[in-house]
């Protein structure tokens, strides 16, 4: 049973549920209270009304319960709040403990981000499967555990006045509580993996039909247009309609099965306890005490049904592996020191199955020199950044610098290379804090004059908050070129000897790229810049430029000597140029 | 509390009816149920044999069994109704995004669309399912039990009739206290609860800036800081069902209470006593229940009114009026006096305003201007993608108020930034303007955009299966699979392009250009773009400022001159080898 197989291997769940003992065993007594004291209050309620209708000649009699009655209707909610709070502070305590990992985790694979570029916001995916982890303890475990609690400790209870009895309403409640629950979760599971796949096919549908909205309306097809999604939503409808059908069902028949607890309650207090009056008071109370174990017991199925969705989080935080740490001696390198980069014949291919993606690329770059590298996309421009970082190794060939192999630099790796994207990122905090990331220790003024140097200081101090701006959601205040621009003052602090740029200018329109690459080159005048491109525009700022095409580099050379010599390069620039 | 937009759904009143008269027959179980059950223990307390509460015990069985049969009918076509209803908001939207769908994107972008059409519907549904039930036990069970209760025992009628408006009480002013909490630390909560997706996003870059191992500290201090206000607010938050629980626990014993001393003092049997008492969970059973989904039905509510909101637009019903005509050398289209304003926000494009336009023939037209200067806005305007506030078009001599004429659209193959290819095959979607053509054909379009060699390396060759906006193709590719479409759609004349070299490498944009001009033969070309080399391939050429046009004219007479469009051109190609 996949329900099972799932925590056998499991390394999220289950280790944390020890974890905080203290103040989980809290949470479960208190929701346990909760539910006796629900009990309790009918127990001690019905027991009043039938004590007070033999009119007993004295009224301290009925005191105690009375007191009792009153205890129990305030304790109910009282510890039903308390333990809401506690459960939810245990969680979030776990919650803690659980991103922490998964940070650390990931932190630990540099590869994980390239391996995952391509299959969509796989960060969110991690992200929300911490929350289903939540629900899975607030609305599956906790609720579960305290009902399977419940069905011992009343079993006993009862067990002790009358052990076939006792024994006979485990049965039924362990019906409720455990066999309806998991043929539940083994009725549902298939049927809700099927609409979740059925769901994804119309996810795609309905974003082609709105994505691609002025192409369909062009068409004039608009009976294909609705038709696309006409067959999975009917689909999807079938399938909900039996999960809907099979949990009003199930409902149902458990409702039955406590009709039938009920039932069995009248008879057994009806032939055990009526043989005198002081037994005959306690009926009432003995039956309706059941009544509100419904509320506990009940939802347990519902709770599972959700399973599905915890096994997938599940699965995949168990599927990401930390990376053991195989670099070899680092050794200590001074930034001032740099004098070269040499890439070396190197061979990279990201797996055997895939196809050799770099093929004997050698490179020698010198402190101070500009380098631009172009080709088709796909060809492995930022796989060779990657190289050079270190984040990549390469199959065959060697990456140095100052003749150290690349991955013995790795501990201060942020001293020797800075990398500017095409989206850098910026967090969702003040522009004086993400700047300062690139350095922590410089001063408010230093950040100030690294944001002046790349041209923002007007634009900033015209803004209300000035310095002080949250940039938004992934920098979303500033347009793309305000963004790079703000990236760049982060590098400007970071102040490593060799910048990489990635495509910084992509997408932006030819005025702003061409003012953007000025800034770029004019600031970091002093630096070795190895630059991946797109196109030829700001080519001249540069005093290398390297084609690659799928098997070699194609040319190579200063951009004005290839301008004179090589044709092809010649009708490119002409082209970009509009010449 | 019912949104009155509601009832103009199909079949909400209906069912309304329908819901009332089971939750009446539900009311009347639950105090049947009730009775019985007090009668058996009324007869088992005064120690009576089994065979005397055998009956009310089957009547209370019945009961019970009725109750959740009616209960189970009651989820069934609440349930139906659900499911179809917003199957019908569904494909009402559809029909909307067809029918407006291009200028509702182009001015509250694609994001809000697909959100309130995917995730919306969702919530909706669930909206529904919980709304009319909760309501309808909240207003109709309650009183019938009340008014039974009142016919047993007055006292208790009066105890629990008081006690609802107190909770009602107690919940809007704990509830207005916790809104204002949570309020006025919403801000900082976003950015706590957002901070982990913030940093694992942002990893790399840490990485890079050597924080990442330091910053994992940061995540757990943050994330406890999270926690701590988190549990702040809750503490807050959840009082108001605290208060409600609190009172109606409180009711009961308070219930049993005086129905005990009623009891001692002689002033009535038992049997009205227990059956108040186990009516009186009953009784508040219905408020619990709707408190306790309060929050999902927030959350639909909202979906639905984003929903109603792209409904309610008003669908511009211009007359679709152009009769149909060939696009060939010697057609015109002449715009006058053009203007458009965007209504919507969030919108980086400028307004336009043109006084004069022809396009005629085979001509080849170039739109250039700095990024904002209208290029888009007008080209979107001429595809009909938006409608115009106010404009004279004449197409083919003809008078129409805007593009957005079928007859007119069919002429049109439109090529844009980012080309969207569809989830399905290459060639459904080289076929995509004519479904029916011939793989014959279909191959011939290909061969034409080169994309034979490409296709020929793949496995699966015209079969192989794209995922949706194009998943696993490179840009170029799926530049020329839209050349490819084009092509094979030679009965459409007109061809619109917006900068569909822009993201595109040089030397694929090198290579695409052969195809390109390829299919520019015998088209009307209007082409947007700030690629320079393109504009040498254009015959005339509209400069675009500020959503005018600055100059227009072709290239030698507008180079000749300092004007808009030499200093243009200058700016774009900025300083050279």
């Amino acid at each position: 049973m996949n329900f099972f197989k799932t925590f056998k291997h499991d390394t999220w769940v289950k280790p944390y549920i020890k974890q905080y003992k203290g103040l989980l065993i809290t949470a479960l007594i208190l929701g346990l209270l909760t539910s006796f004291c629900a009990a309790a209050l009918m127990f001690t309620s019905g027991y009043t009304i039938d004590k007070a209708a033999t009119h007993p000649v004295n009224i301290l009699l009925i005191y105690v319960p009375i007191l009792l009655t009153r205890a129990f209707g305030i304790g109910r909610p009282v510890f039903k709040y308390i333990e809401r709070l506690k459960s939810h502070n245990w969680v979030l305590r776990v919650t803690s403990d659980l991103r922490t990992r998964l940070y650390k985790t990931l932190e630990s694979d540099a590869s994980f981000f390239t391996e995952h570029h391509k299959t969509g916001d796989i960060m969110g995916l991690l992200s929300e499967d911490i929350s289903h982890l939540q629900n899975l303890y607030l609305r599956t475990i906790f609720p579960a555990v305290i009902s399977y609690l419940l069905t011992l400790i009343g079993s006993i209870a009862l067990g002790v006045f009358n052990p076939s009895f006792g024994f006979f309403v485990f049965l039924l409640l362990f019906l409720e509580v455990f066999v309806v629950p998991l043929i539940s979760v083994s009725v549902e599971s298939a049927r809700r993996a099927y609409q979740k796949s059925v769901k994804s096919d119309l996810y795609v549908q309905l974003t082609d039909n709105i994505l691609g909205v002025d192409d369909w309306v062009i068409s004039g097809r608009k009976n294909d247009f609705k038709n696309l999604t006409a067959q999975n939503i009917t689909n999807l409808d079938t399938s909900q309609n039996k999960s809907k059908a099979f949990r009003r069902n199930r409902d149902f028949v458990l409702q039955l099965i406590f009709a039938i607890m009920i039932i069995c309650f009248l008879i057994f207090t009806n032939l055990t306890m009526t043989h005198d009056q002081e037994q005959a008071n306690f009926v009432a109370a003995v039956v309706l005490a059941v009544f509100p174990l419904s509320d506990a017991i009940i939802p347990v199925s519902q709770g599972f049904e959700e399973w599905p969705l915890y096994k997938d989080s599940i699965d995949r935080l168990n599927s990401i592996k930390p990376v053991p740490n195989t670099l070899p001696k680092q050794v200590e390198l001074n930034p001032a020191d740099f004098e070269s980069l040499k890439i070396n014949n190197i061979t990279f291919e990201y797996d055997s199955n895939s196809p050799i993606l770099i093929k004997n690329f050698s490179q020698d770059i010198h402190r101070g020199e500009k380098l631009a590298l172009l080709g088709p996309s796909g060809i492995g421009k930022t796989t060779i950044l990657q190289l050079i970082l270190g984040d990549l190794r390469p199959q065959q060939g060697q990456i140095s610098i100052n003749g150290f192999d690349i991955s013995q630099v790795q501990a201060n790796r942020e001293q020797l290379f800075s990398v500017l994207n095409q989206k850098p990122f910026l967090f969702n905090t003040t522009l004086i804090n993400n700047v300062r990331l690139g350095n922590e220790k410089k001063s408010d003024a230093e950040v100030k004059k690294a944001l002046e140097r790349v041209g923002l200081k007007d634009l900033v101090e015209s803004l209300p908050d000035k310095y002080e701006t949250l940039v938004g959601e992934n920098g979303s205040r500033f347009s793309g070129g305000e963004q790079e621009r703000i990236a760049l003052a982060r590098i400007l602090l970071q102040d490593a000897p060799i910048v990489l740029l990635d495509e910084p200018t992509v997408g932006l329109d030819p005025i702003t790229e061409n003012d953007l690459l000025e800034t770029f080159f004019n600031v970091l005048s002093d630096k070795t810049i190895i630059w991946v491109t797109h196109h030829l525009q700001g080519i001249k700022h540069v005093d290398h430029v390297v084609f690659m095409n799928s098997d070699k580099i194609e040319m190579e050379g200063a951009p004005k000597e290839l301008y004179q010599t090589n044709k092809h390069f010649k009708e490119l620039y002409q082209m970009d140029q509009g010449l | 509390m019912i949104d009155k937009r509601l009832f103009r759904l199909p079949g909400t009143k209906k069912l309304l009816l329908m819901l009332a008269g089971l939750t009446l027959l539900q009311a009347f179980v639950v105090l049947f149920q009730g009775k019985y059950l007090a009668e058996a223990l009324v007869n088992s307390w005064e120690q009576k044999s089994l065979q005397t509460i055998v009956m009310p015990m089957i009547l209370f069985a019945v009961a019970f069994i009725f109750r959740h049969v009616f209960n189970l009918i009651n989820t069934k076509i609440v349930e139906s109704y659900a499911g179809k209803t917003s199957e019908n908001i569904r494909s009402q939207l559809l029909d909307k995004v067809y029918n407006a769908g291009p200028e509702i994107i182009s001015e509250e972008g694609t994001g809000n669309l697909v959100t309130s059409s995917l995730d919306g519907i969702d919530l909706v549904e669930n909206y529904f399912k919980l709304i009319f039930t909760k309501l309808m036990n909240m207003s109709i069970i309650p009183p019938v039990l009340l008014i039974y209760i009142y016919t047993q025992n007055i006292a208790s009628g009066i105890t629990l009739t008081v006690i609802v408006p107190l909770v009602i009480l107690f919940m809007i002013i704990l509830g207005l206290a916790a809104q204002s909490k949570a309020d006025s630390q919403y801000a900082q909560y976003t950015i706590l609860s957002n901070h982990f997706l913030d940093a694992l996003r942002g990893l790399p870059t840490l990485k890079m800036l050597g924080l990442s191992k330091r910053y994992a500290k940061n995540i757990y201090t943050v994330s406890d800081e999270y926690r701590r206000r988190t549990m702040n607010t809750l503490r807050i938050a959840i009082l108001s069902t605290f208060a409600l629980d609190w009172l109606t626990t409180l009711g009961i014993a308070i219930l049993a209470v005086f129905l005990g001393l009623g009891l001692i003092n002689n002033s009535f049997p038992l049997f009205p006593a227990l059956v108040t008492l186990i009516l009186a969970p009953e009784y508040f059973l219905p408020l619990r229940d709707f408190s306790n989904d309060y929050h999902a039905t927030l959350n639909g509510k909202n979906a639905l009114n984003s929903i109603f909101e792209i409904l309610d637009r008003p669908t511009t019903d211009q007359a679709d009026d152009l009769d149909d005509f060939t696009w060939d050398k010697d057609s015109t289209v002449e715009v006058n006096n053009l203007q458009f304003t965007y209504k919507g926000v969030g919108t980086d494009d400028v307004s336009l305003d043109i006084d004069h336009l022809k396009l005629s023939g085979y001509q080849r037209i170039g739109v250039i201007g700095k990024s904002g200067s209208g290029k888009t806005t007008l080209i979107r305007a001429i595809g009909g993608f938006l409608i115009p506030d106010h404009a004279n078009i004449k197409i083919n001599q003809q008078s129409v108020a805007n593009f957005k004429q079928a007859n007119w659209q069919k002429k049109l193959t439109f090529l844009p930034q980012s080309p969207y290819l569809f989830a399905g095959s290459i060639a459904e979607n080289i076929a995509f303007y004519r479904p029916k053509a011939s793989l014959d054909d279909i191959k011939k379009a290909a061969d034409a955009a080169g994309l034979q060699d490409f296709i020929n390396t793949l496995e699966n060759g015209y079969e192989t299966q794209i995922g949706e906006g194009g998943r696993g193709i490179s840009g170029g590719q799926q530049q020329r699979i839209m050349l490819a479409r084009a092509f094979l759609a030679d009965d459409r004349h007109v061809l619109i392009f917006d900068e569909p070299t822009a993201h595109l490498d040089i030397e694929t944009e090198y290579a695409l250009k052969q195809p390109m001009e390829k299919l520019f033969q015998n088209h009307l070309v209007i082409f947007a773009t700030h690629r320079l080399h393109w504009i040498k391939e254009m015959d005339y050429v509209i400069v675009m400022d500020n959503g005018k046009i600055a100059e227009q004219g072709t290239p030698d007479e507008l180079s000749s001159h300092n004007g808009a469009y030499s200093k243009l051109i200058a700016n774009m190609r900025g300083d050279q080898l």
